[in-house]
């Protein structure tokens, strides 16, 4: 194991080096550093040229200059750019903007392709599943800056035209529950009958959501309140605990239950006090404290097996406890989109949070949500595709093998069949690809960025090639470069330590 | 029952949160307000001085010219405008020229610190190098890979990369200017007569910032006193601290820990600055100029892609905005509603310079096939379709070789330069011009940047119609055109753009001139050798006009190229601000920034 260790990086730290080398090269012989100069008639251009030669060591051969840079890596520096701004600097700031714009949208991309990937797998051939195959593909094979321009145009402009004014038309109501009404009875199946209860329960519930929403102009001045919370709550509850230990196990469920009813009898003493003075220590605390002490309540409750109920409780709390910030958040939406910064358009297009807004802890947290969004929609649409189909394929072959027909012959319940035998498995290969795309994160969305005026490592990168700068193009390179090697290495030893089958030598 | 137990407590918290629900209001949003405007560009801020050789770039130079005022700026006509409100200038000799700059009793800068004679003696001491370490190779002791220098650096070398050239500017003044009048106004003596004096000296920074920090003195006026001294005595010592401060201590790319390094003695000063994403400044409450700004604060805010800055404007989040003009951004400007669109010329003109020697295939030596292939340039052509689409009506074909378009002296000048004799395509003269200096089927191999879309069009359009007069225009185009400019035997013409910064004068000398360094057509005609140095020793600005028109014209019978056009500029701009009415030199649209309203 070591060894295989050791000597995949040595492999590795030569293969960067000739890597660097080659990139090197082709970034400094790709044009001509002096270009914008040689255009300008100023009449002391012989010695503007002469000044950045010096700067940039323009009189070395890229060969040679390959190894002025070497030297000033191994001393951790990453020299400086044509406009002589150091490159450790635009790095840290690259890294800063792409690692918030990406992370997130990864994320999603992630927990929301495997939910969805695992539910079309569960409901094979079903409407469901075609849809999603279909759409996953769609976006798959859309380009991305056509996208963030279409999200630009009807995601911010027009849904920005229309919260002046937010009613919702009727045949938009009654299109959006047909359609909500046919995913949940596909997605739910069963018998004929069953179908058409979920069909009409699903349907009426969206329609009289969204009457509701049009008709008090939610939109404006959204908010969930106490009901909603206990509502909400009562729900996640049942959810959970059907997923995580099964209905039947009743300890669980009952403390599921309490720890909603503590989240809603905190809801007003938080709102009204703890909230109040919000910063992000704080913020972070309460996480924790909400996990652990919904988990404590598990953990009193007991039951035959107490950690059970602990991670019901706990996955319940912190699901609660979002809904009620999630309240917070929305208490201070309309005070944010009247703001005179925002102007009553509070889906933004461009960059990474409103200029000199202020705000306290919540208006700040909704600028960031506002400007993260469009840019989130449009990478988690192109990356879903992947990970939906990964792991329905995975879930799929994992469902065939013999072990699952074994668990179904014991007289297992169909929840602990899927949830134990088969999803762990099934996850074993999507680790390793998540893996992969970790270690890609911090390669930045080149178009993403731009589109969206982000400047992460894409721009970095693009920048430093289109003034033919190698400076940003090595940072940018190397940092990629050693991510991707790392994380495939971890991949390897992930999927080594996962499956027992496998055997790293 | 447990639960029962747990229950109780619960009920007894609900209760209790629903009394304190009652009396405690919202926590306060901390929104601010006020009147403002946000304005997209292109590329990020960098240094606050834009005088040095890396420093110098209109990102940085726009944040400047609102920042730091000096005692001129030009105006959208595009004239030198004075700002006596600042301080004045006049020259007292023209032989020795002698120029006099005076700063106003009562400006300072933003940290209350009055402007005097302190701050101009280190600028020119700056932009003149004539203090600096002579024979001195930064190089030799800068580290190569960090551009910074290395310990070895001797501490007592005086370095400002200005850039400044002994032969022009105030790299002319090598002595040291006199102080006067309370020490507000100094007085700088030229070796030789300089035409454009008005423009050499440029928005000053604060020296007593440079001082205090390069020699570590406390107090405000100390520190001016000892520039002053360091100055006067040349005390390599201090000077090089000074030198090594001016040259990277003004540079930053997020708001500075010490906001000594921004100083304003302008209408606005920099409040805020995010790395990579905006810079805000605010009305100056230590400015008292006439330039007082209506709208309370500016955000400019850096966004590279044309149209996303578009759709920026159109949801509202920027105010203004001057893309990159494409007939592609300007469809989807003329879509939107609620905002202005203006059009109009930039300071880059297009032309097509023909080699006079050392050319590829010798094709224009010949006067007479110069003056054929001119007449087969379609330009009127190339400005309908590549510029017409963009800017509409404002497109005009470019009929000056010196004269900006707009500025005194260009309508004169194209009516009498003979460049009418090209307006229209002629085919027919063009064959008649190669049939009467015997050659057929001439080659042309026109140099351009093949990686730009419009001048690949210009060339096949140039092809087009030149083919039809028997020319042979092939292909020199390349990514790499810059560096193969003036390369002899490389090409027979070349097509790109000038961009003008200024309406200074001694800017053709470089250009026009035999041997000069932009000359790169190796060009020479005795005759405009010799009006280039009348030029450049003409003060007078009639006269001026007159001899470069004179040379205008020499250029065109010379059959030296053609101007094709200026470069479309487009600006777009929210119905809520007033006043955007961009120059067709730098700095654009922020000209007039302190004139512009928010009208709500």
């Amino acid at each position: 194991m070591a060894s295989f260790i050791i000597r995949r990086l040595i492999a590795s730290i030569f293969v960067l080096f000739a890597a660097t080398f080659l990139m090197y090269l082709l970034t400094a012989l790709s044009g001509d550093p002096l270009q914008e100069l040689r255009e300008s008639n100023a009449p002391n251009k012989a010695e503007l040229m002469e000044a950045r030669t010096k700067l940039l060591n323009l009189d070395v051969p890229p060969f040679f200059r390959y190894f002025l840079w070497l030297g000033g890596i191994f001393r951790g520096d990453f020299g400086i750019s044509v406009q002589n701004q150091s490159v450790n600097v635009m790095l840290g700031n690259a890294i800063g903007a792409t690692l918030q714009l990406v992370t997130i949208a990864t994320v999603v991309a992630i927990v929301l392709g495997i939910i969805v990937g695992i539910a079309s797998a569960l409901r094979q051939y079903s409407g469901f599943d075609y849809s999603v195959t279909f759409i996953s593909f769609l976006f798959f094979s859309l380009p991305i800056f056509w996208v963030a321009v279409l999200l630009k145009q009807y995601m911010a402009i027009q849904i920005n035209n229309w919260l002046r004014d937010p009613v919702i038309a009727t045949a938009t109501i009654i299109i959006v529950a047909l359609i909500a009404g046919l995913l949940w009875m596909s997605i739910v199946g069963g018998r004929a009958l069953k179908k058409l209860i979920t069909f009409g329960v699903s349907a009426l519930a969206t329609a009289g959501l969204l009457l509701y929403f049009s008709l008090t102009g939610w939109f404006n001045t959204p908010s969930i309140g106490i009901v909603g919370v206990a509502i909400t709550g009562v729900a996640v509850a049942f959810g959970v605990t059907a997923i995580s230990t099964g209905l039947r196990n009743k300890k669980a469920l009952y403390s599921s239950l309490i720890v909603v009813g503590i989240g809603v009898a905190l809801y007003f003493p938080m709102m009204n006090g703890v909230f109040n003075f919000m910063t992000m220590p704080l913020f972070l605390t309460l996480i924790v404290a909400t996990i652990f002490l919904s988990g404590a309540v598990g953990w009193l409750m007991g039951g035959p097996d107490r950690w059970q109920s602990v991670r019901t409780a706990a996955i319940v709390g912190f699901m609660v406890a979002s809904v009620v910030a999630l309240d917070k958040y929305m208490s201070y939406w309309a005070a944010y989109s009247n703001s005179s910064r925002i102007n009553g358009r509070p889906i933004a297009t461009v960059g990474a949070a409103t200029p000199n807004l202020g705000g306290n802890f919540w208006i700040q947290g909704i600028d960031t949500f506002t400007h993260l969004l469009l840019p989130t929609i449009a990478i988690v649409l192109i990356s879903f595709a992947g990970y939906t189909r990964y792991s329905r394929a995975s879930l799929l072959e994992v469902m065939n093998q013999d072990y699952i027909r074994t668990a179904r012959a014991k007289g297992l319940t169909e929840r602990t069949v899927i949830v134990r035998h088969a999803f762990r498995n099934a996850l074993i290969p999507i680790t390793t690809i998540i893996a992969f795309d970790v270690g890609a994160i911090v390669g930045g969305a080149v178009i993403t960025e731009t589109v969206f005026g982000w400047t992460g490592m894409g721009r970095l990168f693009v920048e430093g090639l289109n003034r033919v700068d190698p400076n940003p193009v090595m940072a940018f390179f190397l940092v990629t470069g050693t991510f991707a090697v790392v994380f495939n290495l971890i991949a390897d030893l992930l999927y080594a330590a996962l499956d027992p089958r496998i055997k790293v030598s | 029952m447990k639960i029962s137990r747990i229950g109780a407590p619960i009920a007894v918290a609900a209760v209790a949160a629903l009394a304190v629900a009652g009396c405690t209001p919202q926590a306060e949003s901390g929104l601010d307000e006020g009147t403002k405007v946000t304005i997209a560009w292109n590329q990020a801020f960098y240094s606050y001085n834009g005088n040095t050789s890396f420093g110098n770039a209109t990102a940085n130079n726009n944040i400047n010219y609102m920042a730091l005022s000096g005692f001129n700026y030009y105006n959208n006509v595009p004239e030198l405008v004075q700002d006596e409100s600042f301080g004045t200038y006049e020259m007292l000799s023209e032989d020795p020229l002698t120029v006099k700059y005076t700063v106003n009793e009562d400006v300072k800068w933003s940290d209350g610190t009055p402007i005097d004679a302190a701050d101009l003696l280190v600028h020119w001491a700056a932009l003149s190098r004539a203090l600096d370490t002579p024979d001195f190779d930064p190089a030799e002791f800068t580290d190569p890979d960090t551009g910074e220098f290395t310990d070895a650096f001797p501490t007592d070398v005086v370095y400002f990369d200005s850039g400044a050239t002994p032969d022009a500017g105030l790299g002319l003044v090598q002595e040291t200017p006199e102080i006067g009048d309370d020490g507000r106004s100094i007085t700088m003596v030229y070796e030789a007569p300089y035409v454009d004096w008005e423009l050499a000296f440029s928005a000053p920074l604060p020296a007593h910032v440079m001082a205090k920090n390069a020699l570590g003195i406390e107090d405000n006026e100390e520190a001016k006193q000892a520039a002053i001294e360091a100055i006067q005595s040349e005390d390599d010592a201090a000077l090089a601290g000074l030198s090594a401060f001016w040259n990277s201590g003004f540079n930053f790319t997020s708001l500075p820990d010490d906001p000594e390094v921004y100083l304003s003695s302008g209408p606005y000063v920099i409040t805020d600055f995010q790395a990579d994403q905006f810079i805000t400044l605010k009305a100056n409450p230590e400015y008292v100029g006439d330039n007082k700004p209506a709208i309370e604060e500016v955000t400019v805010r850096f966004i590279p892609d044309p149209l996303a800055a578009v759709q920026a404007l159109e949801n509202g989040e920027v105010d203004v905005i001057q893309p990159q003009a494409t007939a592609d951004i300007k469809t989807a400007l003329d879509a939107i509603d609620g905002i202005t669109v203006s059009t109009g010329l930039g300071g880059t003109y297009e032309h097509v310079d023909l080699q006079f020697t050392n050319s590829k295939s010798g094709t224009f030596e010949n006067p007479l096939v110069r003056e054929a292939f001119m007449k087969v340039i379609p330009r009127a052509e190339i400005v309908d379709k590549l510029i017409k689409p963009i800017i509409g009506d404002d497109a005009l074909v470019r009929n000056s070789q010196l004269f900006v378009p707009g500025a005194a002296g260009y309508d004169d000048s194209i009516a009498n330069n003979g460049s009418a004799a090209y307006e229209e395509t002629d085919i027919e003269g063009a064959k008649a011009l190669l049939a009467e200096a015997g050659v057929t089927n001439p080659e042309v191999c026109i140099l351009y940047a093949s990686n730009n879309p419009r001048r690949v069009n210009e060339f096949q359009l140039i092809q087009a119609s030149a083919a039809e007069a028997g020319f042979n225009v092939t292909d020199c185009g390349s990514e790499q055109w810059g560096g193969l400019l003036g390369t002899p035997g490389a090409y027979d013409a070349s097509l790109f753009g000038w961009q003008s910064t200024s309406l200074g004068v001694t800017s053709s000398g470089p250009t026009f001139q035999t041997g000069g360094i932009n000359n790169l057509n190796f060009y020479s005609n005795p005759e405009v050798d010799k009006l280039i140095v009348e030029l450049n020793t003409e003060f007078d600005a009639d006269r001026q006009i007159e001899i470069q028109q004179e040379i205008d014209k020499l250029l065109w019978e010379d059959g030296y190229g053609v101007t094709v056009f200026q470069f479309p500029e487009v600006t777009a701009y929210s119905d809520r601000i007033e006043g955007v009415d961009a120059s067709i030199l730098a700095p654009t649209i922020f000209w007039n920034v302190w004139d512009w309203k928010v009208s709500e």
